[in-house]
C-alpha cells in the first residue's frame, strides 16, 4: 500500500520509487506504522507524511549539492591559487536562518492541530444488554502492564469511582481478559494505561501511537479501529529479560459481534463434565490456582508474583494468542495447536524466558505426560473458541 | 610569572619526601605525565580500545539480530550486550575521544603551553579509566548492567535486577562522571583564561569554540546525571525509596534527570565533531570558515537551546500534552541552527578548491551523514509522529545517524588530520580513502535499513523476532553492513601500523602537511613537549595562515612566507614545564575500590579511601614545580577542583 | 603557583585560574543541589506510611542552626579581610570562629537526624525521608568540606605559613563557604518555611 499512496502522489515519484523498493517488501507487516486502521494512526499518518516529503526534498537538496560540489570544486592542490576569499554573506545567511525557521512554524501549526485533536476524546456510547438490562456503556478499557503480558479490564459501569492508583491491587472489573483486547469497530475505546512493575509502552500501531504503562500513574489514551479485524501490538518500552516477547493484539468485531463476545465473557466457567477435565481441574487447584483465576472457581484476589497477577483464564480458548501474545492458540483450519500448549505446560521458562525463580513469571510445574493431557482437557473446557475469521487473521505471514 | 629554573634544575633538587618523579621513561613517563598532548593521547588510546570493545559488543547484537529467534546471544545476555554497547560507546568511547582532541588541540590552537591545572589534567584521565574498568569488570563479577543504557527506574531497581550489573552502571558512571566535571572545568579555564596575546574570543578557532562551549554543557549537565546516578545507586545500595512506586516513588523522575543531563550529552557528542571539520573543510577548501560569527553563535544557540528540549525523549512517557506540545516547538527549532551550520560549511566549499583527502572525505561524510539523522530527527520532533516512530529502530536509524554519521565520521577527520601533528607522520591517504567509502557504505547499509525496519514496527531493545513481519531481509543486510563497518575500522587500525611503521626512521614530515589555518600548526610535527618555542601574538583569525599569505597589487592571494620559514622549530630550550606527577594515578585507583566495596564488601572501601585520601594529602604537600617559589604548601587548598598546579606562559629561556 | 600576585597579569581574564576555576565549580553545584531540591519537591508530599514532613519539623531549631551558619559567613568575611591588611591574629580568629560556627551547624543537623530517626524517619521510610535526608545529607557534606579547607587554613596559619601574599587562597575558599550557605537559604526556604504536608 505504501507504493499506492505514493503514486496518488505523482510529483515524487523518483523518491516513490525509492521508497517503494525500499519498504515495498513489507507492505503487509502486520506492525507496519505507514499504513493506518483507525482515526488517530491515521492523523498520524496525514502529519507524517508531508513532513516526510519536506525532509525528502531537503536531503534531495543538501546531497545535490554535495554533489555539484565534489563535481565543479574538486582540485588536487597543485599550484597556489586560491579561489575567492569569501568570509560569509550576512543576507544569505539570514535566508537560511529565516526559510528553515518558517517551514518549520508551518510544520509546528500542523502539528500542534493534530495533538490537540489525538488529545481530545469524544462522548460515545454503547448499548449493552448486562444482567438483563440495556446499559449505556462508554467504551473504556484500563489496559495493564505487568512483565511479560498485558491486563485488559472492562468496567461496564464506567471507570467513575474506580480507583487505579495502585494497579497492584485494582477493584474487581466485570471482565479481565489477557493479551488481546477485544473492542467494537468503528467505536473510539478510551483507555486508561498502567503498569503492576515497570515501565513498559502499549502499541497498536495500525490504530494510534504508544503510550507508556508506568507503574502508580494512569494515562489516558484511544484508539478506533474502521473495521473488524486483528491488529497487532508490541510492548515497546525496554521492560526486562523478555522485552520482546511480550506482544498484544487488538480484536475489533462487528458490534453485534462484540456484544455477543460481552455476553459470553460476562459467564463464569462452567464445570468440567469429562474425567479427564476434571483431573484437569484439580491440577490446577493445587497447582495453578496459586497465581491464575478462573471466575467461578477461583479468585484468590492475587498471585505469588512480583506482578501479583497472572493472566486470567476464564474465557482463556476465546483467545487465540497466549503467553504474551507469542503463542497461537489454534492452528489455521482452527484445531486446537495441542504441541504447543503442551510445551508451554511442560517446561514453560523453556519456552520464554521469565525470571520464574524471581517470581516474575510461571515456573515449570513437573507436570508428568498425563497430567498435561489433564490439564489440557480442563483448559480447552474454558471459553468459546473465537469465529475463524479471527483465527485466520492471527497468522503472521 | 619570571622563572628561571629549567626542568634539569627541577628533577636535581632534592625536595623531600614528596619528590615529583623525574619524567622517566617508557611507561613511567605515561603514568605520571601531566603534559597535556601526552594526555590526549592516553584519551585517544583507551577510547579507540573501549570503540573497539563496543564495535565486538555491536557485532554481537547485530549477529543475534541477523535472523529471526536469533539464539546467538539469548535473552539476558543480549540484554547486558546491547546495554554495554550504549555506555561504552558514548561515555568510554565518543566523549574520550572528543577528550583526547580537546586536551591534545585547546592549548596549541589558544597558544598556551598546558592548560590551567596539568595535574588535575591527569586525574581526569586517570579517573575515566577507572570508570572504564569498573563498568567492564561487570562482565566477570557476576554479570553486566541489563537496564539499558538509558536505565529507566524501576526496572533497574533490585527486584527487577537483581544482579550487580546495575550497581555497576550507577556507580562506574559516576566515576566516569567526575572526571568529566573535573575535565571539563579545566579546559574551560584553560580557554578562558589562557589564550595567547591578541587572542580575543572571536579570533579562537571554531573547533576551540564547539569545545568552549561542549566543556560548558558537561559543567552543568554532569552533577545532573550524577544526582541521578545517586539516587540509583541509594536506592539500590541502601534501600532509599526513589523509585519505588508501591511507596510513591514517582516512575518519570529518573527520567526527567537522565534526559536533562542526556539531551545536552547529544550535543557534547556532537558539537567536537562540528568543531573537528569547521577545521577541515576551510582548510581543503582553501577558503575561509563561511559565516564564522553564524557558526559561533549557532553553536552557543545549540547549546542553550540543547535545555530546552529533553522532554522529547519523553512523548509517550505520561507528561501530559501541554509538555509534549512545548518540548515538541523547541525540538523542531533547535533544528534551525543546525541547519545553519551544514548549510554555511556547505557554503564553505562551494566555490573552493577543494581537495578530497581523507580528513575531507570524512568531514563531507558528516555533513552528509548528519543531514539525514537532522532531518529524520524532525520527523520525531512532531510529536504525534513520534509516539508511532519512539523506540522502534527508525529510531536507533536517526541516532546512529547523528552519532556515527555526524559523531564518529568526524573524528575519524579529525584523526587523519591531525595524526602528523600527534605523531610527525601522516596516515596513508589511499588507505584512508579507502577506510572512508568502506565505512561509509557499511554504515549505510548497517543503518540506512533500520528506518525501513522501525517504520515497519520493529521495537528497539528486543533480543530477538519472530518471522512473517517482514524483518528478516533488513535485518540481515543491516548485519552484513555492520560487518562492513568492523572492515574499516581494521583498515584504519593497519593504516595506523603500517604508517608507523614506514616512517619509522624517515625524518618527522614537514610542519604544515594540508596547508592549514590555525595555531597549532606554527608547532612542528610531531609537537615538542613545551609546545610553542615562543608564545605567539595573534592578529586575525586563521592566523597561521594569515602569517603564510597575504595579497598582491591586484588583492589575490599570494605566498608571502614558506610554512618554513612560519614554522617554529621547537628548538627552545630550558622551558618551564611542571614536573610530572604520581599522585593523580593513586587517587584515581582507589575509586575501583571504593565501588567495589560499595557493591560487594565495604572493607574493601577501606584500602580505596586509605589511596584517595594519601593522594590528595601528597598531592597538597607535593612541592610545587618551581622550587624557588617561597610559597608553596598552601597554595591547593582552594576547594577541590583548585587543587591542582598551573602553568604559566613562562618566558623562553 | 596559583598566587594572585603572579597571576593577576598573566591570565587572559585578570581572574587567576583557582578563581576562575572555583566559579565555574559553583556553577556546577548551582545544578547538583537545583536536581536534589527538585527531587526533594516532588517527594516532600510522599511519605507514605511514615511521619510527614509537617510532623516532624522543629522550625524554631532549624532558624536557630541557619543563622548560625548565616553568621559564619559574616566571620569568613572578616577573616578574608584582617588576612588582605596583614592581621594574621585576626585572620586566625575568624577562621577558627568560621570553622566553629560551621561545625555547630553540622552538630544541629546531627542532632536533627538522630530525632528524627527516632520519631521514626529513616532513610528508608518514604520517598520523602530519602529524599530529605539526601538533600541535607549533600549540604552537610559541602560544609563538613568546608570546615576541613578552614582548618588546613588554620593550621597553616598556626605554622606561620599562612601570609598577605594568600588571601586570595582565603576567598577562594569563602566563595565556596558563602555558596553552601546560600544553597542553605534556599534549602532552608524550600524544606522549612515553605509550608510542609501533615499526615
Amino acid at each position: 500500500m505504501i507504493s499506492e499512496r505514493l503514486r496518488r502522489r505523482g510529483p515524487l515519484a523518483l523518491v516513490a520509487v525509492l521508497l517503494a523498493f525500499l519498504t515495498g517488501c513489507a507492505s503487509d507487516a502486520e506492525l507496519d506504522t505507514l499504513n493506518p486502521q483507525g482515526p488517530s494512526a491515521r492523523q498520524i499518518d496525514a502529519l507524517f507524511d508531508p513532513v516526510f516529503y519536506v525532509a525528502i526534498v531537503v536531503f534531495i537538496f543538501v546531497f545535490a549539492g554535495t554533489f555539484i560540489i565534489w563535481w565543479r570544486f574538486r582540485d588536487n592542490h597543485d599550484d597556489e591559487t586560491f579561489p575567492n576569499q569569501i568570509h560569509g554573506d550576512t543576507r544569505l545567511e539570514l535566508l537560511w536562518t529565516i526559510v528553515p525557521t518558517l517551514i518549520l512554524v508551518v510544520i509546528s501549526v500542523f502539528t500542534l492541530t493534530t495533538l490537540r485533536s489525538l488529545n481530545s476524546t469524544e462522548a460515545n456510547a454503547f448499548a449493552l444488554e448486562v444482567d438483563g438490562g440495556v446499559t449505556q456503556w462508554e467504551p473504556e478499557v484500563v489496559v495493564v502492564g505487568q512483565q511479560w503480558w498485558w491486563e485488559f479490564r472492562y468496567y461496564l459501569n464506567g471507570l467513575d469511582g474506580v480507583d487505579l492508583t495502585d494497579a497492584r491491587h485494582l477493584p474487581p472489573a466485570d471482565i479481565v481478559t489477557a493479551g488481546q483486547m477485544v473492542i467494537p469497530a468503528g467505536e473510539e475505546i478510551e483507555l486508561a494505561v498502567t503498569s503492576r512493575d515497570v515501565i513498559h509502552s502499549f502499541w497498536i500501531p495500525a490504530l494510534n501511537g504508544k503510550k507508556d504503562a508506568a507503574p502508580g500513574r494512569v494515562h489516558p489514551w484511544k484508539l478506533e479501529a474502521d473495521e473488524p479485524g486483528v491488529y497487532f501490538g508490541q510492548c515497546t518500552e525496554f521492560c526486562g529479560l523478555s522485552h520482546s516477547r511480550m506482544r498484544m493484539q487488538v480484536v475489533a468485531m462487528t458490534p453485534d459481534d462484540f456484544r455477543a463476545w460481552i455476553e459470553e465473557q460476562l459467564q463464569p466457567a462452567a464445570e468440567p463434565v469429562e474425567a479427564a477435565a476434571q483431573r484437569g481441574q484439580e491440577i490446577y487447584e493445587t497447582q495453578c490456582a496459586r497465581c491464575h483465576v478462573i471466575d467461578g472457581f477461583n479468585d484468590n484476589g492475587g498471585a505469588d508474583l512480583v506482578s501479583n497477577a497472572a493472566p486470567n483464564l476464564t474465557h482463556l480458548m476465546s483467545r487465540t494468542t497466549y503467553a504474551g501474545g507469542i503463542f497461537n492458540m489454534y492452528e489455521p483450519n482452527g484445531s486446537l495447536d495441542r504441541t504447543q500448549l503442551e510445551a508451554w505446560l511442560r517446561n514453560s521458562p523453556a519456552e520464554k524466558p521469565a525470571y520464574a525463580e524471581g517470581r516474575r513469571g510461571m515456573p515449570a510445574m513437573g507436570l508428568d505426560e498425563g497430567q498435561i493431557d489433564d490439564v489440557v482437557a480442563y483448559l480447552v473446557t474454558l471459553g468459546q473458541k473465537p469465529s475463524l475469521d479471527i483465527i485466520a487473521a492471527t497468522e503472521v505471514e | 610569572m619570571t622563572e628561571t629554573t629549567t626542568v634539569d634544575d627541577v628533577v636535581t633538587q632534592p625536595l623531600g619526601v614528596y619528590t615529583r618523579p623525574r619524567g622517566g621513561t617508557g611507561w613511567r613517563d605515561w603514568i605520571t605525565t601531566v603534559d597535556h598532548k601526552k594526555i590526549g593521547i592516553l584519551y585517544g588510546v583507551a577510547a579507540l580500545f573501549f570503540f573497539v570493545v563496543g564495535g565486538i559488543e555491536a557485532l554481537l547484537i547485530r549477529l543475534q539480530l541477523a535472523t529471526p529467534n536469533g539464539t546467538v546471544l539469548g535473552a539476558d545476555m543480549y540484554n547486558q550486550v546491547f546495554t554495554m554497547h550504549g555506555v561504552t560507546m558514548i561515555f568510554l568511547a565518543a566523549m574520550p575521544l572528543s577528550a583526547a582532541f580537546a586536551n591534545y588541540l585547546i592549548p596549541l590552537q589558544i597558544g598556551a603551553r598546558d592548560v590551567a591545572f596539568p595535574r588535575l589534567n591527569a586525574l581526569s584521565f586517570w579517573i575515566f579509566l577507572a570508570g572504564g574498568i569498573v563498568l567492564n569488570l561487570s562482565w566477570v563479577l557476576g554479570g553486566a548492567p541489563d537496564g539499558g543504557w538509558f536505565g529507566y527506574a524501576p526496572n533497574t531497581g533490585i527486584v527487577f535486577s537483581p544482579s550487580a550489573g546495575m550497581d555497576f552502571y550507577a556507580l562506574g558512571l559516576q566515576i566516569t562522571g567526575v572526571a568529566s566535571l573535573m575535565s571539563s572545568i579545566n579546559l574551560t579555564v584553560t580557554i578562558l583564561n589562557m589564550r595567547a596575546p591578541g587572542m580575543t574570543l572571536f579570533r579562537m578557532p571554531v573547533f576551540t569554540w564547539m569545545m568552549l562551549v561542549t566543556q560548558l554543557l558537561l559543567v552543568f549537565a554532569m552533577p545532573v546525571i550524577a544526582v541521578a546516578l545517586f539516587l540509583l545507586a541509594f536506592s539500590r545500595l541502601f534501600g532509599a525509596k526513589f523509585f519505588d512506586p508501591a511507596v510513591g516513588g514517582d516512575a518519570l523522575l529518573w527520567q526527567h534527570l537522565f534526559w536533562i543531563f542526556g539531551h545536552p550529552e547529544v550535543y557534547i557528542l556532537i558539537l567536537p565533531s562540528f568543531g573537528i571539520i569547521s577545521e577541515v573543510i576551510p582548510t581543503f577548501s582553501r577558503k575561509p570558515i563561511f559565516g564564522y560569527s553564524f557558526m559561533v553563535f549557532s553553536g552557543i544557540a545549540i547549546g542553550f537551546m540543547g535545555w530546552g528540549v529533553w522532554a522529547h525523549h519523553m512523548f509517550v512517557s505520561g507528561i501530559g500534552p501541554i509538555s509534549v506540545a512545548a518540548f515538541s516547538l523547541s525540538t523542531m527549532f533547535i533544528a534551525v541552527p543546525t541547519g545553519v551550520k551544514i548549510l554555511n560549511w556547505m557554503a564553505t566549499m562551494w566555490g573552493g578548491r577543494i581537495k578530497f583527502s581523507a580528513p575531507m572525505l570524512f568531514a563531507v561524510g558528516v555533513v552528509s551523514m548528519f543531514t539525514i539523522g537532522g532531518l529524520s530527527g524532525v520527523t520525531h520532533a512532531i510529536s504525534p509522529a513520534d509516539t508511532q516512530q519512539t523506540d522502534t529502530y527508525y529510531i536507533v536509524a536517526h541516532f546512529h545517524y547523528v552519532i556515527f554519521g555526524g559523531i564518529i565520521f568526524g573524528l575519524f577527520a579529525g584523526l587523519y588530520f591531525w595524526w602528523p601533528k600527534v605523531f610527525g607522520h601522516m596516515l596513508s591517504d589511499l588507505v584512508g580513502k579507502w577506510n572512508f567509502w568502506v565505512m561509509l557504505v557499511g554504515f549505510n547499509l548497517t543503518f540506512g535499513p533500520m528506518h525501513v525496519l522501525g517504520l515497519q514496527g520493529m521495537s528497539r531493545r528486543i533480543d530477538s523476532y519472530s518471522p512473517g513481519f517482514g524483518f528478516e531481509l533488513w535485518n540481515m543486510v543491516s548485519t552484513v553492513g555492520s560487518f562492513l563497518i568492523a572492515l574499516s575500522v581494521a583498515i584504519f587500525v593497519i593504516n595506523v601500523i603500517v604508517s608507523a611503521m614506514k616512517a619509522r626512521g624517515q625524518a618527522p614530515c614537514g610542519p604544515d602537511p594540508w596547508d592549514a589555518r590555525s595555531l597549532e600548526w606554527l608547532t612542528p610535527n610531531p609537537t615538542p613537549v613545551h609546545n610553542f618555542d615562543e608564545i605567539p601574538v595573534v592578529e586575525s583569525l586563521d592566523e597561521f595562515w594569515h602569517r603564510k599569505y597575504g595579497t598582491d597589487e591586484d588583492g589575490r592571494i599570494v605566498r608571502v612566507a614558506s610554512a618554513e620559514e612560519v614554522c617554529e622549530d621547537g628548538s627552545a630550550v630550558g622551558v618551564h614545564l611542571p614536573s610530572p606527577s604520581f599522585w593523580p594515578i593513586v587517587f584515581a585507583s582507589g575509586l575501583p575500590f571504593i565501588a567495589l566495596g560499595l557493591i560487594f564488601n565495604l572493607w574493601l572501601t577501606v584500602p580505596g579511601g586509605l589511596l584517595v585520601v594519601m593522594a590528595i594529602y601528597a598531592w597538597i604537600f607535593e612541592p610545587v614545580d618551581d622550587p624557588d617559589a617561597a610559597h608553596g604548601d598552601h597554595d591547593d587548598h582552594g576547594g577541590d577542583e583548585a587543587a591542582a598546579d598551573t602553568t604559566e606562559e613562562a618566558p623562553v629561556v | 603557583m596559583s598566587d594572585s600576585a603572579t597571576t593577576d597579569h598573566a591570565t587572559t581574564t585578570g581572574m587567576s585560574h583557582n578563581k576562575l576555576a572555583m566559579w565555574v565549580f559553583l556553577g556546577s553545584e548551582c545544578l547538583l543541589f537545583g536536581a536534589l531540591i527538585s527531587t526533594y519537591l516532588v517527594y516532600r508530599g510522599r511519605f507514605a506510611d511514615g511521619p510527614a514532613p509537617g510532623d516532624i519539623f522543629d522550625i524554631p531549631f532549624t532558624s536557630v542552626s541557619s543563622f548560625v551558619l548565616l553568621m559564619s559567613s559574616l566571620t569568613m568575611v572578616l577573616a578574608l579581610s584582617a588576612l588582605q591588611r596583614g592581621d594574621i591574629r585576626n585572620n586566625r580568629l575568624w577562621l577558627l570562629t568560621t570553622a566553629l560556627l560551621g561545625s555547630l551547624f553540622i552538630g544541629g543537623q546531627v542532632y536533627e537526624f538522630t530525632t528524627f530517626f527516632r520519631e521514626g524517619l529513616g532513610y528508608t521510610t518514604s520517598p520523602f525521608s530519602s529524599a530529605f535526608f539526601t538533600l541535607t545529607g549533600f549540604h552537610g557534606v559541602h560544609v563538613s568540606i568546608g570546615i576541613l579547607m578552614l582548618m588546613s587554613m588554620f593550621i597553616s596559619s598556626l605554622r606561620g605559613t599562612l601570609r598577605k601574599e594568600h588571601s586570595e587562597t582565603v576567598e577562594i575558599i569563602g566563595l565556596y563557604w558563602h555558596f553552601v550557605d546560600i544553597i542553605w537559604i534556599f534549602i532552608f526556604t524550600v524544606i522549612y518555611l515553605v509550608p510542609s504536608p501533615t499526615s
